[in-house]
């Protein structure tokens, strides 16, 4: 059973080892707003916030450029470092589009970026990262299916920014608004299927 | 506390606005109005009209608050200038909006897990559009929804509601008027996980017995504000779902 639990809600009559729950008086209570699913043991948030962690893939776009060090905006709180070693042959220009993936996080709203490359073209959407899961989907059929059936190149980034090139473009970008919308509803995989097919 | 044209508060065992005396105002509460906020939420309580909306979390500003070990809170209380009567309603932080903002950012400093936003920091604003009595408890419990609904880890939902005390009758939700001219009262936020009391202020003096059934009052009131507060949320997921 799937249900919406909110914030100081008891998730369990005892001491469970849960992401966003806290334990009190040795009983578990969730700590936002999410959907529990009872039976697979999974709280998944429907609100949050991004924090980074290692070996999540982001895109973000260059800020600043100072010796060597290229700061990317991720977030309006997280800020990512691109150091050149000596050896790269990678140059970017402030707002350039670039994808990475985090090596280091610093501290929480700074991080360090490694296998950086350029993303050409396309165009930038923003969701809220607590989605980026759903967009992907389990086994990542969700993205195949949405690169499939629409042409274009998408690249998502953990931190909430996805860069689409090429191919139905208005129809990714509105498919993934309605993954964003409708991400807490079963049987979306499949819908979004089929309002893919139908507005090919 | 005495006033030589107090205005009669409890006519045949009603108040003076038809309410029962442990008779809410009506109560609406939106949640998620505002596009570009982190978390927001609209709240209508009788003739209060409150907009509640959070922040963050995000970097520190200024920089040497920053506390790595866990998140700040600022929380900004502010009437509009066109809010109420004269007396409030003045732009701009006041005694009294400086006061309301630490003790509601005391509030929340208690229930947001602030040890997993480290060196962040959090905004929440609390704007009144009209005021009625009771703007404080009518903020937490917005700026509760509002906290809520922008995703960040929050032991409980928060309610705040007053009680107040007219000659020898008990109420509840006082408006400003009953505000005004009442023997006493008291604004409480209560976390309703345990009936921990997060707030309590008070304006004149009540007896131990008073006080005990006031509270009692305020735990009853409780459920029904706790109710509305979460279904504004759920109507923000089921509305889709459909």
């Amino acid at each position: 059973m799937k249900k919406i639990v909110l914030p100081g809600e008891l998730i369990s009559n005892g001491i469970k080892k849960l992401d966003h729950t806290y334990i009190s008086n040795s009983n578990t209570y969730a700590a936002v707003v999410g959907m529990y699913n009872e039976e697979r043991g999974t709280l998944i948030p429907l609100e949050g916030v991004w924090l980074p962690n290692i070996g999540e893939g982001v895109v973000g776009a260059v800020t600043s450029e100072r010796n060597n060090v290229y700061r990317v905006m991720l977030t309006d709180f997280v800020e990512g470092l691109i150091i050149l070693d000596r050896y790269s042959r990678e140059y970017f220009k402030v707002g350039d589009v670039i994808r990475a993936t985090i090596s280091e996080v610093e501290r929480k709203n700074r991080v360090i970026l490694e296998r950086y490359s350029l993303l050409r073209g396309g165009i930038l959407l923003n969701i809220k990262p607590v989605k980026i899961p759903r967009v992907i989907g389990r086994g990542d059929t969700m993205i195949k299916q949405l690169t499939d059936l629409t042409g274009s190149q998408i690249v998502v980034g953990r931190n909430g920014l996805i860069w689409i090139n090429k191919g139905n473009v208005d129809l990714a970008i509105s498919a993934l608004i309605k993954i964003e919308n409708e991400a807490h509803t079963s049987g979306l995989t499949e819908r979004i299927k089929q309002m893919l097919e139908t507005n090919r | 506390m005495s006033h030589e044209n107090k205005p009669e508060l409890v006519i045949n065992g009603k108040r003076a606005d038809g309410r029962d005396f442990e008779e809410l105002r009506p109560l609406k509460i939106e949640a998620g109005i505002l596009k570009n906020a982190g978390g927001s939420a609209y709240l209508e309580w009788g003739n209060n009209k409150v907009l509640a909306a959070v922040y963050g979390p995000k970097e520190v500003v200024p920089k040497h608050l920053t506390d790595s070990s866990k998140a700040i809170i600022k929380c900004r209380y502010s009437m509009a200038p066109f809010s109420s009567l004269s007396e409030h309603g003045r732009s701009g932080p006041n005694r009294r909006a400086t006061e309301i903002s630490k003790v509601i950012r005391e509030v929340f400093e208690n229930v947001i897990m602030l040890n997993e936003y480290p060196g962040s920091e959090i905004d929440i604003f609390i704007e009144i559009l009209q005021g009625d009595g009771g703007t404080r408890t009518a903020g937490i419990t917005a700026a509760a929804v509002a906290l809520a609904s922008a995703g960040i880890a929050i032991r409980d939902l928060v309610y705040a509601v007053s009680a107040a005390k007219i000659g020898e009758n008990l109420v509840i939700d006082p408006n400003m008027l009953e505000d005004n001219y009442s023997d006493a009262d008291m604004p409480v936020a209560v976390s309703p996980k345990n009936n921990e009391i997060l707030l309590l202020q008070m304006d004149g003096g009540y007896t131990k017995e008073e006080l005990k059934s006031s509270f009692e009052m305020i735990f009853k009131a409780g459920k029904k504000i706790t109710d509305i507060q979460k279904e504004s949320i759920r109507k923000l997921y089921e509305s889709v779902s459909k």
